[in-house]
Parts: C-alpha cells; sequence; structure tokens
C-alpha cells in the first residue's frame, strides 16, 4: 500500500498529550477490543432471551462456527462420515482450526472462549501489521483497527472463523512484499495457503511484485525469468506459496485417500459451478417481495461489486500485485455461487488497507466512518445472531 | 523499489545460496507428490460414485438395515425405527415423511435368512410441484420391480411383488427409488438438490 499523506500532524490534532507513537499504536487497537467486545455482547444480550457473560463467546458461534470447533476439538472427519451425513469437514481448511485446537489441547480451555481470545489476539496482530502498510497514517489505522475488532465485520475476526488468519498472513504478505522480502512472502502464503484454497493466490501476488520491480529496474521482459532464477529466495517464496495446500493434500490422501476432498466434499453442499456474470446478475435481480430492504442475494452481490470497485482503485493506483491478489479472490468463489462473498470480501486485506485509508483521508469522513462501524457492528452481530443468510 | 539483481545478503554466499536452491527443490517435489496423489484417489467405491464421478446423487451410507419383519414404519414420525432404515437421498423426516432429494433414494431392510415370496409397500406422495404427477422407478438389489406414478396431495399406496431371484445372500435388500423425472427448482440448484416425492411408510412382508 503507497499512502501519500502527512501522518504525524494528525496525532498532535486528535491527542494532545505528548504520548510516544508506539504506545498510540499499540492502544488503538487494544481500545477497539474493548469496545467491540462490549457492542457485540449488548448485540447478543438484546438478541437472546437468557445471556450470560459465559454463553456470550458461544452464543456468538453461528454457521460454520460448528464445524470449526468440531474439527479443533476432534480433528477431520474420516470416511464413511460420522453421524452418516454427506458433508465431511474436508472442506474446512486445516490452519485456523488446528491452531485453535492446539491450543486447546496444551491450555485444556473451553473451546469458544479461547477460539474467541485468540481471534481477537490475531486481529490486534493483523492492525499493528497494517500501521507499516498505511504509511503510520493515523486515522487509517485506526479505521483499519476499529474495522478488525469493532467493525461491521468484526463476526468473523473475533470469533472461530478463518477469516482471521487469512486476513492477519495476507496483511504479512503485503509487508513483507513492501519490504522485498521474498522469502518471508513466500512462507506467510504457505500458512495462507494452508487457511484457505485461494491462499495460493499469494503465489501469484508475489510473482507479479517480482515482476514489477525488475521492469522498474529498467530490465527488459526477456530477462525476467532468468533474472528470478538467479535470486533463490525469490524461487524459494515462490514455491513455498502452494505449500501449506500441498500438505492438507497429502493429509487428506492419507486420512481418506482422497487429496482433492476439500474439492469433491462441495457436492454435498449441493454447489453448482457455472457462470460468475450470471451469478451475480441473478443475485442482483432478486428483488425483495415487499419493503425496500435489499435480499441476501443483493447484499452478497453488493459486496462482490464493492470488492470489484476497490480492485479497480488498486489497479488504478498500479498496486498490482495487490490488485491481483484480490482480483482472483473475488473472480474464483464466484464459479461456485454467491454463498460466503460477502465474508470472503471482507476479509480481503488489500481492498480493506484500501478503503480505511480513504475513508480516512477527510477528518469528517473519518469520524463518520467510525461511528458508522460501530453502529454497523452492533446491528450485523444481532442479524448474525439471527441467522442472517447474507452473512454465512 | 527494488532490482532483481541486487543480491540481499541472505544469498550472497553460494553455500547460502545452493540451501536455498535445496530446499526449493524438495518444496517442488512434496507438491508435485501431493497433486499426483490427488489426481489417483484411493477410495471406495461408494465415496467415488458420489464426490468424484458423480454418477450418484446417493452416497452410501451404512446404516445396519435393522427391521422387524412384516411390520409398516412411518416415516412421518422421525422414530427410532427410520435410523437403520434411510440409506441415503432423504431429508427430514417432517410432518408428511421422509423428503426424497435428488434422482434416487435407498432404503435397507434385513431380512429373515428364510424370507420369501416378498412385496414391498410404500406409502407415497409427489411434491406439489409435479402437477402432472411423478413416475418412481422401484429397485430390489438392483432388479427393477416396476414404475408407479406418484399424484401430489393425499398419499397413495403401491404394493408391488419382489421376485425370490432378487433376494440376496445376506439377506439384505436394497430398496431403490429412481426419479427419472424429479425437479431442479432452479437452473443453478445442483441435482442433489432434486425433488420428486414424499415417503409416508412402508413395509416389506412376506413369508418366512
Amino acid at each position: 500500500m503507497t499512502i501519500a499523506q502527512p501522518p504525524i500532524a494528525a496525532v498532535s490534532r486528535i491527542w494532545p498529550l505528548r504520548i510516544p507513537m508506539p504506545v498510540i499504536v499499540a492502544l488503538i487497537p487494544a481500545a477497539f477490543v474493548i469496545i467491540g467486545l462490549v457492542i457485540r455482547y449488548f448485540a447478543y444480550a438484546a438478541s437472546v432471551p437468557d445471556e450470560t457473560l459465559a454463553g456470550f463467546p458461544l452464543g456468538m458461534c453461528r454457521w460454520d462456527c460448528g464445524w470449526y470447533i468440531k474439527i479443533a476439538e476432534k480433528g477431520y472427519d474420516g470416511y464413511p462420515i460420522p453421524n452418516m451425513i454427506n458433508a465431511g469437514n474436508w472442506a474446512f481448511f486445516p490452519l485456523m482450526p488446528m491452531f485453535v485446537g492446539l491450543v486447546h489441547f496444551v491450555t485444556q480451555l473451553p473451546t469458544m472462549p479461547l477460539a474467541t481470545g485468540l481471534s481477537i489476539g490475531l486481529s490486534y496482530l493483523t492492525a499493528l501489521l497494517g500501521w507499516p502498510l498505511l504509511e503510520k497514517n493515523l486515522r487509517a489505522y485506526t479505521l483499519f483497527s476499529a474495522y478488525l475488532l469493532a467493525g461491521p465485520f468484526s463476526i468473523y475476526f473475533t470469533t472461530i472463523y478463518t477469516e482471521v488468519m487469512f486476513i492477519l498472513l495476507s496483511t504479512g504478505v503485503l509487508l513483507a512484499l513492501k519490504y522485498r522480502s521474498y522469502l518471508a512472502a513466500g512462507g506467510l502464503a504457505a500458512l495462507l495457503s494452508a487457511t484457505r484454497i485461494v491462499g495460493v493466490i499469494m503465489a501469484l501476488a508475489i510473482l507479479v511484485q517480482a515482476f514489477l520491480d525488475h521492469r522498474a529496474a529498467g530490465q527488459p521482459l526477456r530477462t525476467f525469468l532468468p533474472a528470478v532464477l538467479k535470486r533463490p529466495d525469490i524461487v524459494l517464496g515462490l514455491v513455498l506459496a502452494p505449500l501449506g495446500l500441498a500438505l492438507y493434500m497429502l493429509f487428506l490422501n492419507y486420512w481418506i485417500g482422497d487429496g482433492l476432498a476439500f474439492l469433491h466434499v462441495q457436492r454435498a453442499w449441493a454447489r453448482s459451478y457455472g457462470n460468475p456474470v450470471m451469478f451475480v446478475w441473478q443475485a442482483l435481480s432478486n428483488m425483495p417481495k415487499t419493503g425496500f430492504i435489499p435480499t441476501a442475494s443483493q447484499q452478497l452481490a453488493a459486496a462482490v461489486i464493492t470488492g470489484f470497485v476497490l480492485t479497480g482503485v488498486l489497479a488504478w493506483r498500479r498496486q498490482w500485485a495487490a490488485a491481483s491478489f484480490a482480483l482472483l479472490c473475488l473472480v474464483v468463489p464466484l464459479f461456485g455461487g454467491m454463498a460466503s462473498t460477502l465474508r470472503f470480501t471482507a476479509a480481503l486485506a488489500p481492498l480493506v488497507l484500501l478503503a480505511c485509508e480513504l475513508l480516512g483521508t477527510w477528518r469528517i469522513v473519518f469520524g463518520l466512518s467510525l461511528l458508522g462501524f460501530f453502529v454497523a457492528d452492533y446491528f450485523v452481530a444481532t442479524n448474525w445472531i439471527s441467522g442472517a443468510l447474507s452473512l454465512v | 523499489m527494488s532490482d532483481l539483481a541486487a543480491t540481499p545478503p541472505l544469498v550472497a554466499s553460494s553455500a547460502g545460496r545452493l540451501a536455498l536452491y535445496g530446499v526449493a527443490a524438495l518444496v517442488v517435489a512434496i507438491e508435485l507428490f501431493a497433486g499426483w496423489q490427488a489426481i489417483h484417489p484411493n477410495v471406495p467405491d461408494t465415496y467415488r460414485a458420489y464426490f468424484i464421478d458423480r454418477t450418484t446423487t446417493c452416497l452410501d451410507q451404512p446404516v445396519s438395515g435393522d427391521y422387524l419383519f412384516g411390520s409398516e414404519i412411518s416415516f412421518s414420525n422421525g422414530g427410532p425405527l427410520i435410523k437403520p432404515l434411510r440409506v441415503c437421498g432423504w431429508e427430514g423426516p417432517v410432518g408428511n415423511g421422509l423428503h426424497a432429494v435428488g434422482e434416487s433414494s435407498r432404503l435397507r431392510f434385513v431380512l429373515p435368512a428364510t424370507a420369501h415370496g416378498l412385496s414391498v409397500m410404500v406409502e407415497l406422495s409427489a411434491v406439489d410441484m409435479a402437477k402432472d404427477g411423478m413416475p418412481v422407478e422401484l429397485v430390489a438389489n438392483g432388479t427393477t420391480l416396476g414404475t408407479v406414478e406418484v399424484e401430489p396431495g393425499t398419499p397413495q399406496r403401491f404394493t408391488l411383488p419382489i421376485p425370490d431371484a432378487a433376494l440376496s445372500a445376506n439377506h439384505r435388500l436394497e430398496l431403490e427409488l429412481r426419479y427419472p423425472k424429479a425437479i431442479q427448482i432452479d437452473p443453478q440448484d445442483s441435482n442433489t438438490r432434486k425433488r420428486s416425492i414424499k415417503l409416508s411408510a412402508g413395509s416389506i412382508t412376506g413369508q418366512s
């Protein structure tokens, strides 16, 4: 991310006290940890009749959350699938549930409260990684932190969903690429491809960045491949990126005899494949039968379109590595329909970082956005608990 | 901005470079091995048919088939008698029975060793969308028993004889209901979501 904005001037106006910048950077997401927890607890308390503080983490566990808990506690299904259902849990990539499961195994703490704490910790870390990517722009950083921890989609980043690991690792890769640490980028991308299948796309972003560096140094196109091959750190970074996926495939092959089970099991969810453009158009055309509130399909389509617009802005700014990653992460899941596209879009680090930067450009927009994030956090959390389809 | 020709310290020494190339080669070998294994799955036939070849919408589940010979089972109440029988292709039960999903459904019955002269009774109703009726082909252990035409609305009972030749040595009766005209509700829907009939009761009767 390249942001041209004087950041420090904003600090002195917002925080007149002389607090060291590292402390401010650490405190901002910490404050949103608390604010977000309070907001979501009130949303939870308003949505269930018998709310308790102890029941709050499990109360926020909706949709795929149960699958992740089961993987964290019991691991992957064998075949025949237990409980005699068609859907094995192989579709869920291992890194996030494995991480929660490992800490659960060591600490023996109850899974959902533990996962909530770990997810919040990962979100906090993501916010910190965003600081240099946002060129130390305090308003953008504040919005990024709020988005993760007290924003409209904080439900994904503070429960047990894989989105928190995905946004953390993709932010990490972007940061590594910013400093041209191709090996670190590849290592993080390997973890990313063990988090969600589209994580493997980060290999392309690494390649694009190497290509841009090559061309920026005035080197001709024809010398790109030899130049890359002469850099073992880039070669290793590139080939590391799909390693997480490859290891998961090896595990599945060992476990049930099918390394592509994560793809094949989609049949049990009745996923059909088709033209992404048609899927988006059909979703947009699904008008509400009464009133003006957009249907779940329209909400999903709006999320995807917003994603494409932001990707266009990235491309316009010539941030090609981030743009190529975001574009493919949006398009590839669309071949399988609109399901979960809001969640996928909401966790795309390049788009979130860009949006926070844009919203932080003007002070009034920044203030309204921050307020809007808090309000949206409450209402999205209540809809999450009541089972809104667009949030699946 | 970074020139690819500018060598970072990490790869300055030839030993370091060699090590990185070696690790890269190892990683590529692991990935190729994973890919090779993935395109050569080693799975049971039932898994392959449902998940990989997609030749069936009914994933064979290892239910026991425990059944009190001659008794009539109500598929509307969700009682414990249903679970050992329902192999695949069913949703529910809800108030009006098990709802078929996909292009076929199966039930499994374990029969007495001496059972013969059998008949199968099924009580079915077509889904409301099937205004012209829904043909259902009944197949026992791979032998076609016949095709019945099921109407929507009030459940209808159909009884078909099962030839003794269709009985298996392990005394198991796999009853398959095939729906050649099952309805795809939405053009985007998977064929595993096709709709056809509801099963509200059934029995296997005969001599033992």
